[in-house]
């Protein structure tokens, strides 16, 4: 372990965990996860702190998404290649809890075109807010592709009932330098939301899906 | 052991039998027997009928005397344990209550000494609490309990005895005829002591909330809302104690040395200790009850259907404080976790007029559970209703202060929801006369400013709105849209360091100061950043280049890496140190960017805040309060009181007071008294009263 965090330390954990991912190569995409552990932070007296950051490129390519569209949104999703939705086919779930959190599970991320997203939480109910997946509002003037790419190159910190916490920042196939500016930005951006700053920093791990963990701090 | 003492035991001197045997069981063996077969006659006696008028005394006796011998004698008291766990658990409530408490106390002992098991003493002890007629029984097994549970959790969790009376407890609350109130008390006494602190116990809680009868539901509900402050405040407490240490040690140097005396030090010592290495535990968590919850949603849903909408006629009703408890709970939910219950914002229409009693804890509650992602069609009306019944000309100061609050306290949650002409409606009575309302019309003002002014008119806008406005950087937030975070006033420390680029070359001294806890240094450490592309396009100095030298590998590679349509932020390319977060904060102050984060919606709203507070004239009294409490801490004046003040030896003073008297009849100061003349006499009086009525 060590006390202070350089960018050639964390360099070299990055080429450690790309080793390790080409040492074994698995069927699928591995992603790179930063992890979390904070200290001397009292849930209590300090805020929750939650704040989300946009990373320069997608860590997570096969995230799925889906957009909740007018007919024309729901037409430029199809020219994209990505699932939609129309109001219609909202209302045949019928605020049926099940198949709401079904079509939670299913996608990772929700796009809906600003006319419609006053009407989520009527349509849908608390579902998809419950699992933290409220629909990102997207506008006509907007291009959609990029809109989800950065839906898609977004990510999330959030303290919930533990404290540790984790963000997937890429993954193997990335550029080492890549990797190594995302968890620069994550790390920043993170130690900028507490309040004590690194004070409250326990540990700072990064791993491969299925590689071994390595501290970074 | 010796034959004299063997003849001094009568049977009836119990007292002194179990001191001899403590001290020798094996040769006391046989008198123990005596004792047991007393024991045994007494015992089936009060089976068969509890009610015995005679004998409790020696029956109470003897169960104390064989609960000390159980450890001495462990094969002759197999069967007591079990014993007298049954005579209690049969007949509690016909038992004498000296032989209960008796017993009670007993099978606490037996427990402390690991004689009977955790399991056994909870099933005997937990019906007898619920169900005895009698309080003194029933406050002594409460308070064993608690003790029991406390003292089996110091140091780690037993998670199993926790389980166990958990699931007792869970049991109580679901049987609708039993004394569930129980289950409420021993769970709150035991999370404000900080024994339970997991989401089983916040669980248990939710259930009493959502429980039929008011008492228990009420009793739930308060616990979420005071629990947590209730705890707060015994760990502080406890940790007052620590003060202690200080004056012990004191005491050791200034009185005689004594072996009694050091054990108590090392005792006190060893406590403090153990107390602080709980406290400082590094992971120790500290989440509130309503961060625990498992389910949110669905417990701010029960809730709300079950103790507020009238729709089952069934349900016993809840009194107006009652409901306000409720009501501030859900609300409480709703915020903290961003939940809908779109039922909610309608339910509030029908309380939020003026003459409503306790308005403003309605108005409280409803602000409360705003947040951003209300659909702002369901805020309207309420807000449309606050301002309709409270904000007019007619009504008097506070009403229409209170009005104004609430709205900017919703507001301030979820921007969204208000309309451009209402919101200049409302900003007008910034020329209203009376105080608090312009108060609150000019914080309404200041919340726009930072979050949407464009929906200001252009005069109230402010200088730094209106550039930023006409730079287009504030835009205004669209609903369900998340702000994407940056790191704030990084482009003024990014400024700063090319600025004074030396400042950064100072050795790495800071990482050990900054683990150890201490106050961020003014130095920053090695820069290693890999280098970005700024520096370079505008490099006009030459530390770059020797910077560029030292990481020459690591540059080479980033370089060209970097994308060209990104620009390359400081906080991508190398690592903060706390240095520079302290120069952070520092530049922030400096260019006055306040802190916009993401507005809280776990804060809690205090009803007595919304109506402004009235300005009354001071009274003196208020006045030298003032006075007083800006004196406390200044370096100077009178070193003389100060050390009056604080705990200190006899004065010379206070001697020459008590002296005896006859040591000092002979002295020329007191004799000359009597020798004064009439004229001094009458001068040094008239001085004495001029300087008494000064005291006063």
């Amino acid at each position: 372990m060590s006390s202070k965090i350089t960018t050639a330390g964390v360099r070299e954990e990055v080429r450690k965990v790309l080793a390790h991912s080409n040492e074994k190569k698995r069927n699928f995409l591995e992603t790179i996860e930063l992890q979390v552990g904070l200290k001397n932070y009292d849930p209590q007296r300090d805020k929750r702190f939650s704040g989300t950051i946009k990373l320069p490129a997608v860590p997570r390519p096969n995230m799925t998404i889906c957009v909740f569209g007018d007919a024309v949104d729901c037409d430029r999703a199809k020219g994209a290649g990505v699932d939609s939705m129309s109001v219609e086919d909202l209302k045949k779930l019928n605020k049926n809890k099940k198949l709401i959190k079904k079509l939670a599970k299913k996608y990772n991320a929700f796009v809906a075109s600003e006319a419609l997203i006053k009407q989520i939480p009527r349509l849908l109910g608390p579902g998809l807010s419950k699992a933290g997946k409220f629909p990102t509002p997207v506008s006509h003037n907007e291009d959609l592709v990029t809109k989800i790419n950065d839906v898609k190159s977004t990510i999330r910190f959030q303290l919930k009932k533990v404290l540790c916490l984790a963000v997937s920042i890429g993954h193997v196939e990335m550029e080492e330098d890549q990797i190594v500016q995302h968890i620069m930005l994550a790390s920043n951006f993170l130690v900028s939301l507490l309040k004590k700053h690194w004070q409250n920093v326990g540990s700072l791990v990064i791993k491969s899906s299925m590689g071994p963990a390595f501290r970074v701090y | 052991m010796g034959k004299r003492s063997r003849t001094a035991v009568q049977p009836t001197n119990i007292a002194l039998l179990q001191n001899l045997i403590r001290k020798d069981p094996q040769s006391y063996i046989e008198e123990f027997r005596l004792q047991q077969q007393h024991y045994l006659s007494l015992k089936t006696i009060f089976f068969q009928n509890p009610r015995t008028p005679t004998g409790h005394e020696e029956f109470a006796e003897l169960v104390g005397f064989i609960t000390q011998m159980c450890s001495c004698f462990p094969k002759e008291t197999v069967e007591f344990p079990n014993e007298i766990c049954q005579l209690l658990t049969e007949n509690y409530d016909g038992l004498n209550a000296d032989v209960a408490e008796k017993l009670v106390h007993s099978i606490q002992m037996l427990r402390n000494k690991d004689i009977i098991s955790n399991e056994i003493y909870l099933n005997t002890l937990f019906p007898v609490l619920v169900s005895t007629e009698s309080k003194q029984l029933r406050t002594q097994v409460y308070v064993s309990i608690i003790q029991m549970v406390k003292s089996v959790n110091e140091g780690a969790k037993n998670q199993k005895v926790n389980r166990m009376l958990q699931a007792l407890l869970f049991n109580l609350l679901e049987d609708a005829e039993s004394n569930g109130l129980w289950a409420t008390k021993i769970t709150r006494e035991l999370w404000r002591r900080g024994i339970w602190d997991d989401g089983r116990t916040v669980e248990i809680m939710s259930q009493a909330a959502l429980h039929p009868d008011t008492k228990i539901a009420s009793s739930g509900i308060r616990f979420f809302l005071g629990g947590d402050k209730e705890r707060e405040d015994t760990l502080a407490e406890d940790s007052d104690d620590e003060l202690d240490l200080a004056a012990i040690q004191h005491k050791m140097k200034v009185n005689k040395k004594s072996n009694r005396r050091k054990a108590q030090f090392d005792i006190a010592a060893r406590t403090v200790k153990k107390k602080r290495g709980v406290g400082k535990d590094q992971t120790h968590l500290n989440f509130s009850a309503i961060h625990l919850l498992h389910d949110p949603q669905g417990f701010a849903e029960k809730l709300f259907s079950k103790h507020l909408q009238n729709n089952q006629k069934s349900v016993a009703r809840l009194t107006l404080a009652q409901k306000i408890d409720c009501l501030n709970l859900v609300s409480r939910l709703v915020g903290t976790h961003k939940l809908t219950v779109l039922g909610l914002y309608s339910y509030f229409l029908k309380f939020l007029t003026p003459k409503q009693s306790d308005v403003t804890q309605f108005m409280a509650a409803c602000a409360q559970s705003s947040h951003d992602l209300v659909p702002p069609d369901v805020l309207q009306p309420v807000i449309r209703k606050i301002a309709d019944e409270f904000v007019s000309e007619g009504v008097a100061a506070e009403v229409a202060a209170a009005g104004i609050n609430t709205i900017r306290e919703i507001v301030a949650r979820a921007p969204l929801s208000i309309e451009e002409p209402l919101l200049h409606d409302l900003i007008a009575y910034k020329g209203s006369k009376s105080k608090p309302v312009v108060t609150a019309a000019r914080g309404l003002i200041q919340l726009f400013r930072t979050v949407d002014p464009s929906m200001l008119p252009a005069k109230e806008r402010g200088k730094t709105a209106t550039i930023a406005l006409r730079a287009g950087e504030t835009q205004q937030a669209k609903y369900g849209e998340e702000k994407v975070g940056s790191i704030e006033g990084i482009e003024l420390l990014r400024q700063w360091k090319e600025s004074n680029p030396d400042a950064e070359l100072d050795e790495d001294k800071n990482w050990e100061v900054d683990s150890d806890m201490s106050d961020v240094s003014d130095e920053g450490w090695i820069e290693v950043g890999s280098d970005n592309e700024i520096e370079i396009s505008d490099s006009d100095d030459e530390n770059d280049e020797s910077k560029n030298k030292k990481n020459a590998e690591s540059n080479t590679d980033s370089m060209d890496t970097t994308e060209t349509d990104q620009k390359p932020s400081i906080e991508a390319t190398e690592i903060l140190t706390p240095a520079d977060f302290a120069k952070l904060d520092e530049l922030k102050a400096e260019y006055g960017i306040r802190k916009a984060m993401n507005q809280s919606n776990e804060e809690i709203i205090d009803a007595l805040n919304l109506t402004g507070v009235p300005k009354y004239k001071q009274n003196k009294e208020e006045r030298l309060q003032h006075v007083k409490e800006g004196r406390t801490d200044r370096e100077f004046g009178s070193h003389k009181r100060h050390h009056m003040e604080k705990p200190h030896s006899t004065t010379n003073k206070q001697k020459a007071r008590k002296k005896n008297f006859v040591m000092m009849i002979h002295k020329r100061e007191v004799q000359g008294k009597a020798r004064k003349s009439l004229r001094d006499k009458q001068r040094l009086l008239r001085a004495h009263s001029e300087r008494q009525k000064k005291k006063k």
